[in-house]
């Protein structure tokens, strides 16, 4: 019979099934033991919201790699405070005459295998992000800089315009840099991180590999102590820091949550000892998590904003209406319930000069006022009433979209919502926007606190103009704003040019709709340390557990 | 037998070739760019350098050339996005996590479901069965994200005092676990219904009779003779389902903030991340193929019919 | 009794069809009417088959008919009502927008169902093209047609699915469905070819081919006919794991957009909000559990109702 041929065979069969998914279970994925876990002994655990997409101060873009390089470097120039100032950090001193800025460094920075930071570690970690064969993404903040840009769009002859990006370590601890124009807020500027110093030894041995925890030198008051992607990214404490004195932490252990409903969890187990200040909180979640003690929620510049393609609804009247619909009340307090502060500009609130910046424009009500927009509605001549509206797939945007939907609706605009993946989204965003996009979702985070950051979007040429909107007179004030010294004269300027878009004749390209907000939850124990500004940056050298 | 390794090992070659082209023309008809991540744009001279560096402004043949070359040789690429980073880094680190995690679930789903299916077809149309059959029914039928959510509500949060159960995470063995029973549950049930199925299947058959007119013991007619030969279409499934577990763990791991592949996956695609996409496609191409050819192999070992059948 | 058929690799097994019980004649039509009537009966014997086809059905009706007569604009927003628990007025609740949830889970049930539908069609299609093709005509054709269904085979089904929706570009309801389909036709290819190859050898086939009848004409009349038991089995066999993958998709994102929804998406609304207000998440999953649990158990009904041999004792 052929059954008991296989008699033996199907009992080896299900022993050899066992055995491979056993050892499939028993290989793989090693349990290694990270820091200890809970407050205790200045240990702590916090999330990162998500997996540092490089450490690499010349490659990263976003919130998270610049929290934890700022917490492992030593900027020349920090932010403190409440108004941001610039305080010096590595950079003792430094002189402004016109368009030459002079840093002045200290003599006690240190690299953490020993080596003296100098001067020209600055300068050849500047040149290294401008160059073209580096492909940063941040190069352009460097374009301030006389032969930067021409440098890093070089095509040939490339070394000979490398010498003549004016960045100059004059000595050891002395950094010489000469600007295209007087700008300002170059000291704000150079306090991000990708002005940082990066150690010339390692990067040239480890090439792309340098930033991984065995092979990093860095010089901040933490070190990389434990890096596995896309799960923990612990930091301990420096010892021989400059200042390691001051610093209350001993290590900080971090998980890398990105499904906000999981961190929330954690937090609720105990198992984090903050989450949200990188990544949010669910906005779902929020009204629950309003109430408990460990709620925190601070101010952070940036504006959520519907943008017009001005090509396809050129009717100003009929993009005032739109905008006058617009029920900012109800979505930020049914949809985005972060308290979030409802937009008069688009200048957000917290950035120097925002009382007189702002223009508390009469298109941006409150609570809408529907009833002025519809008369508005009327006057227009051609009206457009099917309107898509791009977004893309995260769900507050979705939310949010379906709101203002109903609330155009109103209008007699039916609203078509096309929710596109991110990188789709951003193709057709352009510039320019691609022609079927009516409006279009965004949000604009300042890399640095001066208003131009904000304002400097709408010029014809800016590279994050998607309206097709293009207005000489604004173009010509941005200008202005750029060679002015003065505060008081820049933040008049400053004004104009909201009054430009929102003013009583404004042509509203956009419609802000809030100003962001970080909410977090934190331990009690490091509540009163644990600050986070609004550039979303934490200080982990100033948090104590109490 | 060897024939049929041999056979199907030098098919595996196309069959890679073909998953690389398919993903790499599919790859190339979205549009997106990889460099553009955030809502700032990149400033045109960037975004050249950017194409330059990684090769993106050769000639699309020259581009498949070098990359299947890659292939063959085990350079998968460098990541397009996580700009310090390989995709064999990528595959290194986080594939032994889907590994061991579909791995954790298949055993979880074999160990349970085989006995309770063997035990519900021995004891047909009992309340046993029934109740077996229901649970292991609505185990199969309800959505892993609601299994996931639920396990974590009640054991790791509510019950955390008397389960060691994090909520999230991959680190020590208490963190296996509920990942591992959320993902299996489904192929658990599938197992137990099968094994049933079978197993009754087989109890009609002459020689069972013969065996048990005979008069041998129950327990040896069930254990030698039923067993095994019931466990036949269980094998047949489990290699495919091995291969899904290890794919399509993406929702697992997205809410257990596990570090595998599958969350890799789904980033590098809507991040347009060419080459961690087509790196991880073939890798579990691969996967798909090894599991697949396993079975058919051991199939072919088990039952002599369809080796001549397939000859 | 009809000699055993070979198992196929991948299904759960084949149903060898015997001949017409009653009667010596082996033409095709007055088999079916036998079959089919016999199948009804014994179908109709097993209880859970039939409460499962009459929920399934039930569903249809509260899908498709529901939004017809519901008092409720399932697109209007109104957060004074958002989150309420059951009621006599809305008897499931309403959602974080305040919209009718029995409304909108009947919206939901017409776009997950009919992408299931549709999907599973568009398998069987191709798969019985393909599978009836490749067995039928045997040989190298066929030997080559399974050479390249096995390479098939290596390509990941969800990545695929991915990847073909990001193609597609916006994710719709057709998108969904060639999504889903792309890479799932294989089994039932594979069970079809198995199947045909089986028929093939039967006596009446080969006697049609005696009498000198053309190949199309056997395929169609004999062979086809023979299958359908197997392909509305299918049918369900195939129902839950589209089902299943477009609940997937739409969880991590990538299904319908708004102000649509199928049950998909309305379970990752529900899963961010499911600590304050758990019924968002449940009353989607159930759904969907409950439609896979009625496939099974009307595939589990109809398998036995078409194949007398594996009755239960």
């Amino acid at each position: 019979m052929t059954w008991t041929r296989s008699k033996g065979r199907v009992g080896l069969l299900v022993l050899a099934m066992l055995t491979l998914v056993l050892s499939l279970a028993a290989c793989g994925g090693g349990d290694d033991d990270g820091g200890d876990e809970g407050a205790a002994d200045g240990v702590i655990t916090i999330n990162w919201g998500a997996e540092p997409p490089s450490l690499d101060p010349g490659l990263a873009t976003d919130t998270t790699s610049s929290n934890v390089i700022l917490n492992i470097m030593d900027p020349l120039v920090k932010l403190e405070g409440e108004e941001l100032t610039p305080t010096p950090s590595l950079a003792e001193s430094w002189d402004v005459e016109g368009a030459t800025v002079t840093f002045h460094l200290r003599d006690d920075g240190q690299w953490t295998n020993g080596d003296p930071v100098t001067a020209e570690d600055f300068e050849w970690s500047w040149k290294r992000t401008i160059s073209p064969e580096l492909a940063a993404d941040y190069a352009y903040q460097f374009f301030g800089i006389k032969g930067a840009a021409e440098y890093n769009g070089c095509e040939e002859n490339c070394d000979a315009l490398r010498d003549q990006v004016a960045v100059e370590a004059v000595d050891d601890l002395t950094l010489r840099v000469e600007l295209t124009s007087d700008q300002p807020w170059f000291i704000q500027q150079a306090a991000h991180h990708s002005f940082l110093a990066v150690h010339r030894p390692t990067v040239e041995q480890f090439g792309e590999k340098w930033t991984e925890a065995g092979n990093i030198v860095t010089n901040g008051p933490f070190q990389l102590a434990r890096w596995e992607h896309n799960a923990n990214l612990d930091l301990v404490k420096w010892a021989d820091w400059r200042n390691a004195d001051d610093v209350a932490l001993e290590r900080i252990n971090g998980r890398m949550i990105t499904e906000g409903t999981t961190a929330v969890q954690a937090f609720e187990a105990g198992e984090v000892d903050e989450v949200g200040a990188l990544g949010g909180l669910p906005p779902e979640e929020l009204p629950r998590l309003k109430g408990l003690p460990e709620y925190e929620q601070t101010p952070s510049l940036g504006t959520y904003y519907y943008g017009i393609n001005t090509e396809n609804i050129p009717d100003v009247n009929q993009r005032r209406a739109m905008s006058l619909a617009i029920d900012r009340r109800t979505i930020i307090d049914n949809i985005a319930q972060a308290d979030q502060l409802p937009a008069t500009g688009f200048t957000p609130s917290g950035m120097p000069g925002y009382d007189t910046i702002t223009p508390s424009s009469e298109w941006l009500p409150e609570s809408g006022d529907i009833e002025r927009a519809k008369e508005l509605m009327e006057q227009v001549q051609n009206p457009v009433t099917d309107v898509t509206l791009v977004i893309n797939d995260a769900p507050g945007h979705r939310d949010i979209a379906v709101a203002v939907q109903s609330m155009w609706a109103e209008l007699g605009i039916e609203t078509e919502i096309q929710q596109q993946e991110w990188a789709q989204f951003l193709e057709s965003l352009g510039p320019p926007p691609a022609r079927s996009t009516d409006a279009y979702r965004l949000g604009w985070i300042g890399d640095f606190v001066d208003a131009i950051n904000f304002l400097e979007l709408w010029t014809c040429d800016s590279g994050n103009n998607n309206t097709n909107w293009c207005n000489e007179e604004y173009d010509s004030l941005v200008e202005q704003a750029r060679g002015t010294a003065d505060e008081g004269e820049r933040f008049d300027l400053y004004s104009q040019l909201e009054e430009v878009m929102f003013g009583p004749d404004g042509e509203v390209p956009i419609m802000p709709i809030y100003f962001y907000t970080n909410v977090s939850l934190q331990r009690e124990s490091i509540k009163e340390t644990y600050n986070q500004n609004l550039l979303d940056q934490i200080d982990l050298s100033e948090v104590v557990e109490e | 037998m060897t024939a049929l390794v041999v056979r199907r090992l030098i098919w595996t070659i196309p069959v890679i070739l073909l998953v690389i082209f398919l993903t790499f023309v599919l790859m190339r008809q979205i549009e997106g760019n990889p460099f553009r991540t955030s809502e700032r744009a990149i400033p045109e001279s960037i975004q050249r350098n950017l194409e330059e560096k990684y090769g993106l402004d050769r000639p699309w043949y020259v581009q498949y050339a070098k990359y299947v070359r890659g292939v063959f040789t085990g350079d998968l690429g460098p990541s397009l996005v996580l700009r310090n980073r390989d995709v064999n880094d990528i595959v290194r680190e986080h594939f032994p996590v889907s590994l061991q995690l579909g791995g954790l679930a298949m055993l979880f789903a074999l160990v349970v479901g085989i006995p309770l299916g063997m035990l519900s077809a021995l004891r047909a149309n009992t309340w046993f069965d029934y109740g077996a059959m229901f649970v292991s029914s609505v185990g199969f039928a309800i959505p892993s994200f609601l299994v996931a959510t639920l396990l974590i509500y009640y054991f790791a949060l509510q019950w955390g005092e008397y389960f060691p159960f994090p909520t999230s995470g991959w680190e020590g063995w208490e963190s296996k676990v509920l990942p591992s029973i959320a993902l299996g549950l489904g192929p658990m049930a599938y197992f137990a219904r099968l094994t049933r199925g079978s197993m009754l299947e087989t109890l009609q058959q002459d020689y069972i009779r013969t065996a048990r007119a005979k008069g041998l013991r129950w327990r040896r007619v069930v254990v030698v003779h039923t067993l095994r030969n019931s466990l036949i279409p269980v094998v047949t499934a489990a290699g495919p389902i091995l291969g899904f577990l290890i794919t399509g763990s993406f929702i697992i791991e997205q809410i257990f903030a596990i570090p595998g592949i599958g969350r890799y996956y789904v980033t590098a695609v809507t991040g347009r991340d060419y080459s961690v996409v087509m790196g991880l496609t073939v890798l579990l191409a691969l996967i798909v193929i090894v599991a697949n050819l396993v079975v058919d192999i051991l199939y072919g070992f088990l039952d002599p019919r369809t080796r001549d059948a397939r000859a | 009794m009809a000699t055993p058929a070979p198992r196929t690799a991948s299904g759960e097994g084949t149903l060898p069809l015997e001949p017409g019980l009653a009667g010596p004649e082996a033409g095709a039509a007055i088999q079916q009417s036998n079959l089919w009537k016999d199948a009804w009966y014994r179908y109709v014997r097993n209880r859970a088959a039939v409460v499962a086809g009459a929920v399934f059905l039930l569903m249809l009706a509260y899908c498709i008919f529901w939004p017809l007569i519901s008092p409720y604009d399932p697109n209007e927003v109104d957060f004074s009502q958002a989150r309420q628990n059951p009621s006599l007025e809305h008897p499931l609740g309403t959602d974080s927008f305040g919209r009718d949830l029995l409304t909108r889970t009947a919206l939901g049930g017409r776009i997950s169902i009919g992408i299931g539908f549709a999907a599973t069609l568009v398998i069987l299609a191709i798969g019985v093209a393909y599978g009836a093709t490749s067995g039928f005509i045997g040989g190298k054709l066929d030997n080559a047609m399974m050479r390249v269904l096995d390479a098939l085979y290596g390509l990941p089904y969800l990545p695929f699915a991915i990847i073909t929706l990001a193609v597609i570009g916006d994710a719709g309801f057709w998108s969904l469905v060639i999504a889903l389909s792309i890479a799932s036709w294989l089994t039932t290819a594979r069970i079809v070819r198995g199947q045909t190859i089986t028929l093939k050898e039967n006596d009446y086939v080969r006697a049609a081919k005696v009498v000198g009848a053309r190949w199309q004409r056997v395929l169609v009349r004999h062979l086809l006919p023979n299958m359908l038991g197997i392909l509305v089995i299918a049918v369900f066999l195939e129902l839950p794991g589209v089902i299943l993958g477009e609940a997937f998709l739409s969880f991590i994102g990538l299904g319908i957009g708004p102000p649509d929804a199928s049950w998909g998406s309305m379970a990752q609304e529900g899963y961010r909000v499911y600590r304050v207000f758990p019924l968002l998440i449940v009353i989607p999953s159930v759904a969907i559990a409950t439609l896979i649990l009625c496939a099974n158990f009307i595939a589990d009904g109809l398998r036995d109702a078409l194949d007398p041999r594996t009755r239960e004792t």
